[in-house]
């Protein structure tokens, strides 16, 4: 058997049918309705995700004086602001919190930089009970899945999958219908929110300006649960910082059309305080927790572009590979191009274990066309790639390029070679000698070798000289 | 706190120590950002809001009488409204026969199957509802209801996205509500009424 | 001059030969400098630039001058002008990279934006679906294969859903991850024969290799051309 070693390819080829084309369904039609929102609202989207571009790698590059300004500004509304450097020290910050309120029943809205420090594991170890509200993400929890989408966090699931993993959990018999799913949910879910005393959400957007920190959701599951109870912590990613208020209307504009194809996300929150005297409800004390975890490390290094990144998916959505492998195939919290840049980068010292992911993508560049902060995707996974070859990362199944660059800057060589691979046509493809060779040509043919036969051809008609060598 | 503050804070500035050449904040006017729909529809206001709002299944009404036949088609008798709208709107609907309560309780909460709440303005632009705190009777009401109808009399209507953002004002807390509360995180599917409402109604009173 | 690309040394005389002929058909003195060898992109995909580095540096020598530099194929011409932005972004002495970059052009892009040229006279009754190469997003390369081709009298141009999508070659990726590689292909091929057209055409002979040999082991119908050939069998036949 030619099994590749690539990881992510044999994740691929492991993948059932079923869940590459529940995969695949999904984002076909989401890249579709992203591409005609845009171009139906705009006359020239572009020009948006190169301003948006621009904004967001002004606001990296200033990075340290728009943190504390938002710092600033949320201080004075009576907000408390909290720093943390690593994963552990953001869970330790949190479960004091917590702590001090007594809280040990917390409900949580999506967040993806939740995932990226496993809070709720460490939580529910200290006995406090955290709930995910989003549909998708609550279905993840009980069947103990990770999300595989940044934004469809249960895009690899299909509904008799979920009704089945809802009979499990007593949440009712056997029912496959979504709209009866959502209905159990939605009554499950809300003593969740009456009971709790704490709620977690992320944040999409802080304004360094005002301060105010934007949430979105269109299932309004943040807001419900900062409807219940006293207390609301947001960890947030200090590279979600942008400068004015102003420049959330161009952000958000984007976000709900590249994420699900909507000019706005149902309910978009701006929290910039916590409940004042003349609110009649919502929770009394807020904590915003600015979350490091690697992404000064990022900021230091010539991939800092993708801390633009506002985790819309579209990259997800129009990636070839993705469609293969959905997120799991990259063995980390953010798959897709997105994660084949950060995950790597993220891991620090670990990078060697994620070396592998820049290199899962024939390069195509749709990535870069859909971002809608327009970060050059590409360009990075490049960047990676020298990284790992200068640190002399193996990488599994690659031919070596030594030969090859010797052989390309000899003109002799070069020629020998190309005509010489004429013999080939008379080997069975069996007896090829290269062994990924013959896994490309278990499944393609290749076209008949000619080598030598466009040089004759030119020479013949005179039109070959030696060009601007001067040797 | 403040030692992992100065850590990350250290960190930040370390990363940009060696930067030379910094990208500039590019200025740009704010109307680049309307949706050319809006432009060319040169319509605005309420009606302009109505149809973005119906568009996204939302239900703009202009009658309370409106939204009375509405309640009632759909079987929704007994709901929450908020005190000052009692003489507008809670009075109309309780001479037709529903339950109308105005003080809410919590552990009631999924006794009401619509509730009224003020709002403050909407986007025509974009079809969406604003809601500050401040106005918001109980963040519980405008929420948990099958139906919630969102009342504006003078409040404003904003024509675009950027001048409400630039109108966001003094509240620590403002929401835009654009539609029903929807899920497709199964197979796609639309749904509405996830957690909160599966109707969102706006009832503009003169 | 002309950068015939490897793949033409080992695979597609014909192909190299088409865009000789229609060169000259419009007026062009083709050069073939005899010590060209490859763009360099095998290694700078790969990650190794220093291997990259020479080889870029070895065919800008080969093409110094000041004449253009024309490539039938987007990719080899995306490493000239892209590619090597990234590969000498901290390197001395890049004049003759550089001026390679500045007169490098993809073929369709210099038959149409370059010379001018915005109809091809002659007549082909056949259904065609186009294949954007992934290395020609951003240039004009697509739309300038669409007015040539499209100016054809008879040839009907059949659009190909998804055409954001990557036939999944990749160069060196189709042989490190050749799973992968087959069933973006199969995703991709599967689209073009939806439309049922009688020739799959593109202006990179690397993508059409993929999807041509994946078709051919599957006994599939269905014949690739590139552009150029498309042309250059216009002409033949009209004269
Ligand atoms: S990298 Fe760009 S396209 Fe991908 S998730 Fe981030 S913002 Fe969206």
């Amino acid at each position: 058997m030619s099994k590749s070693s690539q990881p992510i390819d044999d994740f691929a080829r492991e993948l059932s049918r079923e869940t590459r084309d529940a995969v695949l369904s999904s984002v076909v039609t989401r890249t579709a309705g992203r591409k005609a929102k845009l171009e139906a609202d705009y006359k020239d989207p572009d020009l948006l995700r190169r301003l948006a571009g621009k904004v967001k790698q002004h606001t990296v590059e200033h990075l340290d004086e728009y943190l504390e300004q938002a710092e600033a500004a949320l201080t004075k509304n009576g907000a408390k602001v909290h720093f943390a450097s690593t994963a552990e020290s953001a869970r330790e910050t949190i479960l004091e919190i917590l702590r001090n309120k007594g809280a040990t029943r917390m409900v949580k809205s999506k967040s993806m930089v939740t995932e990226e420090i496993h809070l709720n594991d460490f939580l529910e170890k200290q006995g406090v009970e955290c709930v995910e509200t989003d549909l998708g993400e609550f279905i993840i929890q009980i069947d103990g899945d990770t999300p595989s989408h940044i934004v469809q966090p249960i895009i690899h699931k299909n509904r008799r999958q979920v009704a089945e993993s809802f009979e499990k959990h007593g949440l009712g018999a056997y029912n496959d219908d979504p709209q009866t799913i959502t209905h159990r949910a939605r009554k499950h879910l809300r003593e969740k929110y009456l009971q709790s005393d704490a709620g977690m959400t992320g944040a999409n957007f802080v304004s360094a300006e005002s301060g105010r920190i934007v949430i979105v959701t269109n299932e309004g599951n943040a807001r419900f649960g900062m409807a219940a109870n006293g207390l609301h912590i947001a960890l947030v990613g200090i590279e979600k910082v942008v400068p004015r208020d102003k420049d959330l209307g161009l952000f958000l504009n984007l976000l709900g059309r590249s994420a699900t194809a909507q000019q706005l996300t149902v309910y978009t929150q701006f929290i910039n305080g916590p409940r004042s005297k003349s609110q009649p409800s919502g929770p009394k004390e807020m904590h915003v927790v600015f979350l490091d975890n690697g992404r000064s490390k990022v900021l230091a290094s010539k991939e800092r572009d993708i801390l633009r990144c506002i985790r819309c998916g579209a990259c997800l959505n129009v990636c070839p590979v993705y469609r293969q492998t959905s997120g799991h195939g990259y063995r980390a919290v953010y798959g897709g191009p997105v994660g084949a840049v950060l995950s790597p980068l993220l891991a620090g010292d670990d990078f060697p274990k994620y070396a592998d992911l820049p290199k899962a993508s024939s390069l195509c560049g749709a990535c870069h066309e859909v971002c809608p902060v327009n970060i050059p995707i590409p360009e990075l996974l490049l960047r990676l790639r020298s990284r790992a070859n200068k640190e002399g990362i193996k990488s599994a199944g690659a031919p070596p390029m030594a030969p090859f660059a010797r052989m390309a800057t000899s003109p002799k060589l070069w020629q020998t070679a190309m005509t010489a691979s004429r013999a080939m046509n008379h080997l069975p493809i069996t007896m090829m000698p290269i062994q990924p060779l013959q896994a490309w040509l278990k499944i393609r043919t290749l076209p008949k070798w000619r080598g030598g036969e466009f040089r004759k051809w030119m020479k013949e008609r005179g039109g070959v000289n030696s060009g601007g060598r001067n040797e | 706190m403040s030692e992992a503050r100065d850590t990350v804070m250290r960190a930040v500035r370390q990363a940009l120590s060696d930067l030379q050449e910094k990208t500039p904040l590019p200025e740009y006017d704010s109307e680049i950002l309307i949706c050319a729909k809006y432009r060319e529809g040169e319509v605005g206001g309420w009606l302009e809001f109505g149809e973005n709002f119906a568009a996204v299944s939302g239900r703009p009404l202009t009658e309370v009488g409106e939204l009375l036949v509405f309640l009632k088609e759909e079987g929704n008798d007994s709901g929450y409204c908020d005190p000052s709208l009692k003489e507008r709107v809670g009075t109309v609907l309780e001479e037709s026969g529903l339950k109308v309560h105005y003080e809410y309780e919590h552990d009631k909460v999924d006794d009401y199957t619509f509730g009224i709440t003020r709002a403050s303005g909407v986007i025509a632009e974009s079809g969406t509802v604003v809601l500050n705190d401040e106005d918001t009777v109980d963040r519980l009401a405008a929420l948990a209801p099958w139906v919630h109808v969102a009342v504006i009399e003078n409040e404003p209507i904003f024509e675009t996205i950027p001048e409400a953002i630039e109108n966001l004002g003094d509240s620590s807390n403002v929401i835009w509500v654009t539609g029903p509360s929807k899920t497709a995180d199964i197979e796609g599917i639309l749904i509405e009424g996830v957690h909160g409402p599966g109707v969102q109604i706006c009832l503009k009173l003169d | 001059m002309l950068m015939a690309t490897c793949l033409s040394d080992v695979f597609f005389a014909d192909m190299a030969k088409a865009t000789v002929e229609v060169l000259e058909s419009v007026g062009c003195e083709v050069i073939f400098p005899e010590d060209q060898t490859c763009c360099g992109q095998p290694a700078f995909n790969s990650g190794d630039f220093p291997a990259a580095e020479k080889v870029s540096r070895y065919t800008a020598d080969v093409f110094a001058g000041d004449l253009p530099v024309i490539v039938p194929s987007g990719s080899c011409a995306a490493m000239h002008f892209h590619g090597t932005q990234l590969l000498f972004e901290d390197k001395q002495d890049t004049g003759e990279v550089e001026s390679l970059a500045g007169r490098t052009w993809e073929l369709f892009d210099f038959l149409v934006n370059g010379l001018g040229v915005k109809k091809w006279e002659g007549e082909l009754n056949k259904r065609i679906a186009l294949h954007h190469s992934c290395h020609t997003r951003g240039t004009d390369t697509g739309a300038a294969m669409e007015t040539l081709l499209g100016s054809i009298s008879g040839i009907e141009l059949v659009k190909v859903g998804t055409p954001e999508q990557c036939c999944g070659f990749g160069g060196t990726f189709s042989v490190t991850f050749p799973h992968l590689s087959g069933e973006i292909g199969q995703v991709k091929l599967e689209s073009v024969l939806e439309q049922s057209p009688d020739l799959l055409v593109s202006a990179d002979m690397s993508c059409l290799m993929h999807m041509g040999g994946l078709a051919e082991k599957q006994n599939m119908d269905i014949e690739t051309r590139h552009a150029v050939q498309v042309l250059r069998d216009v002409s033949l036949a009209s004269q």
